[in-house]
């Protein structure tokens, strides 16, 4: 098994950087100079061959005029700088955010922590619906509960989120105006403590109730299929011969199997929902990543963007790392690496 | 009862059996067994899909939809430049120039508005239909309380605000009246106030300004004077005969039957032709261009004529009166004949037929409505009566956007899926059958492609490449993106089907025979996984088509104004909007939902019918 982990690492290293140079080689598809850029405030107070010479000598400083690979390295921090340091994103160096004049790490430390939480959040809200729901609908197959949910989740995977978003804003924000519409703290509040973050969740209801009911149609899917193959297997006959309690009979010894082919659905979807939530938050205005991204994008701000590009790559290979260590651990026959 | 109808049941049954016997010759009987061999596979799933209701259904539907959004911008083509002041969050309805009842017979006279109309009776009571909403607060319908007690003798409807005078020569004036609507002269005030009679004769109201003219021939003006030119010229003021107004100006007709520009800007107003200083007995305007009829029944018109408002149908008698919509014009002659020109984009030109007995009495017409009152009282209309599922925030026909964006929609996802499915089906193929290392390199590929976190990757690219490319490369650059990046999860598919079939005796057979490998896998193997590939395609049409409307909505996809159901969504994540103007979001919405649920029940009943095993889960 060590040895298995330690494959998949480097070969997530290596798909890493590979996407970190393709997206570095796409982000210098952008026509930008930064060296211009840092020049333009003291353009009028110079001569021209002055600000010539100044320019070139900026250039050659920020290492622009360098072969693409070696600009990379610098980014990623794997060579040192002109200034002989390592400064790089191994380093903990993501860039400067142009728009908010800031460094990236600062500016997006807040969108993280509302971005993971509500994922983290909507994830229990709809395991904890989905799991007694598909157990449910397995057990009790072809009854009217089973097939109105068959129907009820082809719809609900069938819709896109953001109509789900505009349907539950009309009935539960502007019909019945029990929730805001949108932002993530009342306008004009200065809370502190506790009723900060009471204010914040009272916001976050509504985005979190759709999250919740959009995953519910495909998870519930999921649970189901994987009940009902544990259920047709001939352990759960010799343990229902054996006169086994029923309750037993499903939750322990069906459903401890059918867990395994869910863990790695839900390790998929739960990081499939970072990139999901971009949605979510434009449409709620939550100062989350998605939110950020696309800010990040529509003002140009591309050395955000980049950085938050990597934090995606990172979430999604991470993810794919955990699929496959979670089928390894959990049934011994799979240990992909042969 | 019961038994009676089991007996003709039979019978019809042996009839029909007759009957082919007769026709088609003898049918073989087949017991079960023979029958059930005698399937082709084919048949078999045909069968099986056909024997679940919900996914006929849903494919039914979808083809509806299918057919609707194909077929339909060949009856309702679209105009992607097109977008109309005036007609902004139309809710859905068509009783744009419905005339209340109460009116009719009666009618004194009748104000055209941009979506709704105004009507006056002869006991001096104001009647208001249509659409009223100005915006989501101001309603012209809500006509004020004085207005209805007054006993009212002349109205007029502007943009967005009615004014009523009654019989004491008060005015009313209400709408939106936020930029001086209802700001009346100084001198007309103060006459007024003084309890004098203005004797107003007329009263023209357009974009946020309004006109009087008194039978002295004196003419008031006000309203918003930065938007308008709404000051008159010394030597036409007191004598002024009639007044016709356009979008931002207005034309007079002095007692001398003089067709004149008493304003001060200089325009391609101002620029009246020649021989419009005598002679002239009848004025009107469109939004852009200004109309002087002369004595002899020919008429002149100027000003920016841009969708054929010169152009007058032929006629045999003489025009007598005219009057100006928003694009087009309409005439009566001396021979009772009607005459409408300009654009038709609403049917405005478009007269209809009336019995030749009935006599027109008076024409009303403004901005896309044309009311005319016979002399018996009956009204006769044509024009825009309204939307069948309103307009969105500049104007635009919902209905029109909705049949033209699912047709981009549709084909942006058909053509990303086969992308998708050409790209996965070669890559899958390749590395189920060779394995070895084109197996672990284009695995690892297909990882690498996975691993991309999907939709900020699409939104980058669309961001950084889309914005140097047109409006038509875009939609390609949308339909690969899509393709490129949805094909890992086929070609697992395919691998893991070309594996398990690879063993088999048939292939064994194929390469015994000495047929190439390529054409194995392509001509041998392939068609006996062509049934997953096929529901994979149907399943992953609805997500794409789910992607790019999701790309358009965050305003990274297919962009302005090429209509998407995506798009159309933009900006409707307001309360406003959901709620004051909900026809907007509701019918993208729902044809949206519809169409992709209608396309996983076709997925799903596939799959099902393809393998009967996952018809447990």
């Amino acid at each position: 098994m060590g040895k298995y982990i330690l494959k998949r690492l480097i070969y997530i290293v290596i798909v890493f950087l590979t996407l970190a140079l393709l997206m570095y080689m796409l982000y210098n598809l952008i026509p930008t100079d930064p060296a211009r850029a840092e020049l333009e405030p003291m353009r009028k107070t110079l001569k021209p061959d002055e600000y010539q010479e100044l320019y070139l000598k900026l250039r050659a400083d920020l290492g622009l005029d360098d072969p693409l690979l070696v600009r990379f390295a610098r980014w990623i921090g794997f060579m040192p700088g002109k200034n002989g340091q390592l400064n790089g994103l191994f380093q903990g160096n993501f860039g400067y955010s142009n728009f908010y004049k800031k460094d990236v790490r600062t500016v997006i430390r807040d969108p993280i922590m509302i971005t993971a939480f509500m994922n983290i959040f909507a994830t229990i809200l709809a395991l904890g619906i989905t799991i007694p729901l598909g157990i449910k609908t397995a057990v009790k197959k072809n009854s009217l509960l089973d097939k109105s949910v068959q129907v009820f989740s082809i719809v609900g995977y069938s819709i896109p989120i953001f109509i789900v978003s505009l349907v539950f804003i009309y009935f539960f924000a502007v019909l019945i105006p029990i929730f805001p519409v949108m932002g993530t703290k009342t306008p004009g509040s200065n809370f502190s403590g506790l009723r900060y973050y009471t204010d914040m969740l009272y916001y976050l209801c509504l985005p979190l109730i759709v999250m919740t009911f959009a995953s519910l149609g495909g998870m519930t899917r999921y649970v189901r299929a994987a009940m009902i193959d544990s259920l047709s297997m001939d352990y759960v006959r010799t343990a229902r011969a054996k006169g086994v309690r029923e309750k037993m009979v499903i939750y322990s010894h069906a459903w401890r199997n059918a867990l395994l082919p869910v863990i790695t659905v839900i390790i998929g979807w739960f990081l499939g929902i970072f990139g999901g939530s971009v949605i979510i938050e434009n449409t709620f205005s939550i100062n989350g990543m998605g939110k950020l991204y696309i800010d990040g994008l529509t003002n140009n701000d591309y050395e955000l963007v980049l950085a938050m590009q990597m934090f995606y790559t990172i979430v999604s290979l991470v993810g794919i790392l955990l699929t496959d260590l979670s089928y390894g651990l959990v049934d011994p026959r799979v240990r992909v690496n042969k | 009862m019961s038994n009676l109808d089991n007996n003709k049941k039979k019978q019809s049954f042996f009839l029909s059996r007759w009957f082919k016997r007769a026709f088609f010759g003898p049918q073989k009987e087949l017991s079960f067994m023979e029958e059930e061999a005698l399937q082709s596979p084919l048949r078999t799933v045909v069968d099986n899909f056909l024997s679940k209701r919900l996914s006929v259904f849903g494919l039914i539907v979808f083809v509806l939809v299918f057919l609707f959004v194909m077929l339909g911008p060949i009856f309702v083509p679209i105009d992607l430049s097109y977008q109309d002041n005036t007609q902004l969050n139309v809710a859905p309805g068509y009783n744009m120039m419905k005339v209340p009842n109460e009116l009719k017979g009666k009618i004194k006279t009748i104000a055209p508005g941009k979506t709704f109309g105004m009507g006056l009776d002869e006991n001096g009571k104001v009647y208001l239909w249509g659409y009223t909403r100005i915006t989501d607060v101001i309603d012209l319908g809500r006509i004020p309380e004085e207005v209805s007690q007054a006993k009212i003798v002349d109205i007029a409807l502007g943009y967005d605000h009615a004014v009523a005078m009654d019989e004491a020569g008060q005015f009313y004036v209400w709408g939106n009246t936020r930029l001086g609507q209802d700001r009346l002269p100084n001198d007309m005030t103060n006459a007024l106030r003084k309890g004098e009679d203005l004797n107003i004769v007329q009263i023209e109201a357009s974009n946020q300004f309004t006109a009087a003219v008194s039978q002295e021939g004196k003419l008031y003006l006000w309203g918003n004077a930065n938007l308008n030119d709404i000051k008159i010229k010394k030597k036409y003021q007191e004598n002024i005969a009639k007044v016709a107004t356009n979008i931002n100006t207005y034309l007079v007709l002095t007692k001398d039957g003089e067709a004149a520009y008493a304003g001060f800007q200089s325009n391609v107003y101002s620029k009246v032709p020649e021989g419009l200083d005598s002679g002239v007995i009848d004025i009107a305007a469109t939004a852009n261009t200004n109309a002087a009829l002369k004595e002899d029944g020919t008429l002149v018109i100027w000003g920016n004529v841009s969708k054929g408002e010169d152009k007058v149908p032929a006629h045999n008698g003489k025009i007598i009166s005219i009057q100006g919509g928003r694009y087009h014009y309409t005439a009566l002659t001396d021979q009772q004949e009607l005459l409408s020109w300009g654009s038709n984009t609403f049917k405005e030109s478009s007269v209809p037929e009336f019995s030749n007995g009935t006599t027109i009495k008076e024409i009303y017409t403004g901005y896309y409505q044309n009311y005319a009152v016979t002399h018996k009282g009956e009204v006769i209309t044509w024009g825009l009566k309204g939307y069948a599922l309103g307009t969105d925030h500049l104007g635009r026909d919902i209905l029109t956007r909705i049949i033209s964006g699912g047709r981009v929609t549709m084909t942006v996802g058909a053509v990303a899926v086969i992308i998708s499915v050409l790209i996965g089906v070669i890559m899958g193929g390749l590395s189920g059958y060779f394995g070895g290392w084109i197996d672990m390199v284009i695995m690892r590929i297909a990882e690498v492609v996975g691993g991309l976190p999907f939709l900020p990757f699409a939104l980058i690219l669309s961001a950084i490449i889309g914005t140097r490319i047109t409006v038509e490369q875009r939609m390609y650059l949308i339909m690969v993106v899509l393709g490129i990046l949805t094909w890992p999860g086929l070609a697992r598919l395919v691998r893991a089907q070309i594996l398990a079939q690879r063993e088999m005796e048939y292939v064994t057979a194929a390469k015994a025979l000495g047929v190439r490998e390529g054409s194995i896998v392509f001509k041998h193997i392939i068609p006996n996984v062509i049934s997953v590939i096929l529901v994979s395609a149907t399943l992953s049409f609805a997500t794409s088509m789910l992607t790019e409307s999701s790309l358009s909505y965050l305003g990274f996809g297919i962009p302005l104004p090429t209509p998407t159901w995506g798009n159309m969504l933009t900006g409707a994540n307001n309360s406003v909007v959901i709620q004051q103007f909900w026809w907007r979001w509701v019918f993208p919405a729902l044809i949206f939902s519809i169409c992709t649920i209608c396309i996983n029940l076709i997925g799903d009943g596939l799959r099902d019918a393809i393998d009967p095993k996952s018809n447990e889960r």
